[in-house]
């Protein structure tokens, strides 16, 4: 059989075609960020939110050797609206707690950053939720994500399938990033822990309210593309009162009485849903991230402080994940 | 109230950056379309040279498509913000082919229900969230679905044009589909969030400025049930708000449906620290609220 230029040119386009249609479902969707070995969880009792939740993480960061000296700190709760009761944002105490400690520990600055995710009023979430206050008397410098100068940044992942994606300049000077999230369950997503938050830094102004974009990319793409793109340097999370149920926002409070620390956030996002009585590798992005980004299995996690054990109750969610219930 | 006015006014004077618009941060020099757009129509007609640099500046930033950004240096795709520009370009004559190119580019965008394949997705797969995909309006940015605030925003710009000849002939459909949409979206318990009034079978809170902004659009349609319950929402959540941006969309809603705002505007005036806020929109609103007689005209609501 002999093989003519028409045959051949025909063919090279052909497998040329067939490639390019193909080739992406192959290709590594992370680079290879090289995580760290082991990382490292506490687990804090904290029974409410009072004064004393300063001493707590204190003594909690102690056990890091955490080094903020001269670095601008950058604190990201999750304040995506506001409704009355206590389970929806992270606590302003915590928060209030953190900044005192970071300060103490010799950080150039702290500021907390957060651009709500509902809510296009931030000076409302603030005042609602008891963060105008604070901020202002012990003079915190805070930054609206939503409306902060905006930097065309290259996402170092593609699991959205998108290049690039505006972000805040607040985030990307930050030197040391902690996600602070409220521990709840997510009508979307199963969980929204320390990866969750990060649609925070995600600009309204530029993407709408709620950043819908994220949700038609995939949350989990969207999830795994923003946290390989903007480092988390340690995670505290707000598990005193946490929420079950019809999260982020119609949910129920739920006492944990626990505080999250943890210096990976797939292994503090992993620890949180035990505590939740969640099987972690059930969780798209946890399960995911613990490719590139970090640490979710107890083998590679160290653990200070208490033990985490199960939710004896694991927390209720909506029909769509019960399969994350640990069994 | 007038000497209030003034200073806050001189305040946004202050923050104009050389290149004509406002950012959107006090803290920041990235000049960005929507302060600059409530600026413009909070300036008064004394500020003559200020207004020519923000006019200028805005017919700059078009982008070939028709469309605005949202800011100076974002993508040309197009955004939301193409109906505020337009609105704060109503008075410039010079600016009329840069807003007609605006509103084809608006009556060209929709939110992905306008598609079959949208409407497909949200009437099988997709229906946690209670809506009627059949009723769309605008998204914020291409490629995403119709939200309240860019749908009222489009119903507003819309309605400036004097007349629907010569190309524009889709308006009054589009006008008459975002004000279904709106109606749709209503919150159970009255007036409007970002969009999504019910999810998981469980009626989500409405918002002061969404409901405002909503209410706005909604001018001439007093007499829906649903306008009279986010009326009476907004009415009755103002003397508490507890932010000047809010506060500020307040005013001007209830102002365009007839109701009284002085004890509101007063509250609005005497804001801690209004003059010092971070958020230039949030400045430019305060004055277009204390001046809300002249502001309703600007955005195209006759009282």
């Amino acid at each position: 059989m002999s093989l003519t230029r028409r045959d051949f040119l025909v063919g090279s386009v052909a497998v040329a075609a067939g490639t390019s249609v193909t080739a992406p479902f192959f290709w590594p969707k992370h680079h290879a960020l090289h995580p760290m070995a082991r990382s490292r969880v506490a687990i804090l009792k904290a029974e409410r939110y009072a004064s004393d939740l300063e001493q707590l993480l204190a003594a909690g960061l102690r056990e890091f050797r955490v080094n903020v000296r001269d670095k601008r700190v950058v604190l990201k709760p999750n304040l995506v609206d506001y409704l009355p009761g206590d389970a929806i944002n992270t606590h302003p105490m915590l928060v209030r707690a953190a900044v005192e400690v970071f300060r103490r520990m010799g950080a150039r600055s702290v500021t907390v950053a957060e651009g709500p995710g509902h809510q296009r009023d931030t000076q409302l979430v603030l005042a609602e939720s008891r963060y105008q206050s604070f901020l202002r008397e012990d003079r915190i410098r805070f930054v609206d994500l939503n409306r902060d100068e905006l930097v065309r940044t290259r996402l170092r992942a593609s699991y959205t399938g998108m290049k690039e994606l505006w972000l805040p300049r607040a985030v990307l000077e930050a030197d040391f990033l902690v996600s602070m999230p409220k521990i709840k369950t997510h009508h979307w997503s199963g969980v929204t822990l320390s990866m969750k938050n990060m649609f925070g830094i995600v600009p309204g102004a530029r993407y709408g309210w709620p950043k819908n974009i994220l949700h038609w990319k995939g949350i989990t793409e969207s999830i795994l593309d923003l946290c390989a793109t903007v480092p988390i340097h340690f995670v505290i999370a707000d598990g005193i009162v946490a929420m079950e149920g019809n999260g982020p926002l119609n949910g129920t409070p739920r006492s944990l009485n626990e505080v999250v620390l943890a210096d990976d956030p797939v292994a503090a996002d992993a620890t949180s849903a035990r505590l939740m009585g969640f099987e972690p590798a059930r969780i798209a992005h946890v399960r995911e991230g613990a490719r590139f980004l970090g640490n979710a299995g107890p083998d590679h996690i160290d653990q200070v402080g208490e033990m985490p054990s199960t939710s004896s109750v694991p927390f209720r969610v909506v029909p769509e994940f019960q399969h994350l219930h640990a069994r | 109230m007038a000497k209030d006015l003034s200073c806050l006014q001189s305040e946004l004077l202050r923050r104009q950056l050389p290149c004509g618009g406002w950012a959107a941060l006090v803290s920041s020099a990235q000049a960005a379309l929507e302060p600059t757009c409530y600026s413009l129509l909070a300036m008064n007609t004394n500020t003559g040279p200020t207004i020519q640099t923000a006019l200028r500046f805005l017919l700059r930033a078009q982008s070939s498509n028709g469309s605005w950004p949202v800011f100076l240096g974002d993508d040309p795709d197009g955004s939301w913000v193409t109906s505020l520009v337009t609105i704060a370009l109503r008075d410039d004559i010079d600016a009329i082919p840069a807003r007609l190119n605006g509103f084809h580019w608006l009556l060209d965008a929709s939110g992905k229900e306008a598609s079959w394949l949208g409407r497909w997705k949200f009437r099988t797969t997709d229906r946690h969230v209670r809506f009627d995909p059949d009723r769309y309006g605008w998204p914020w940015i291409p490629d995403t679905v119709s939200w309240v605030v860019p749908t009222a925003f489009a119903i507003l710009a819309l309605r400036q044009l004097p007349c629907t000849c010569g190309g524009f002939e889709q308006i009054p459909g589009r006008i008459e589909g975002g004000i279904a949409m709106l109606l749709d979206r209503a919150c159970p318990t009255g007036g409007w969030n970002a969009g999504n009034g019910v999810v998981y079978g469980e009626p989500v809170a409405p918002h002061p400025d969404d409901t405002a902004i909503a209410l706005l659009a909604l001018r001439h349609h007093g007499e829906d049930p649903a306008v009279q319950k986010a009326r009476k929402y907004l009415e009755d959540v103002a003397p508490r708000l507890r932010s000047p941006w809010s506060l500020a969309w307040t005013i001007l809603a209830l102002a365009a449906h007839q109701r009284p705002v002085a004890a509101l505007r007063a509250a609005l005036a005497a804001f801690p620290e209004l003059m010092q806020t971070e958020d230039t929109s949030t400045l430019a609103l305060a004055c277009l609220a204390l001046d809300h007689v002249r502001s309703l005209v600007s955005f195209g609501v006759d009282r």
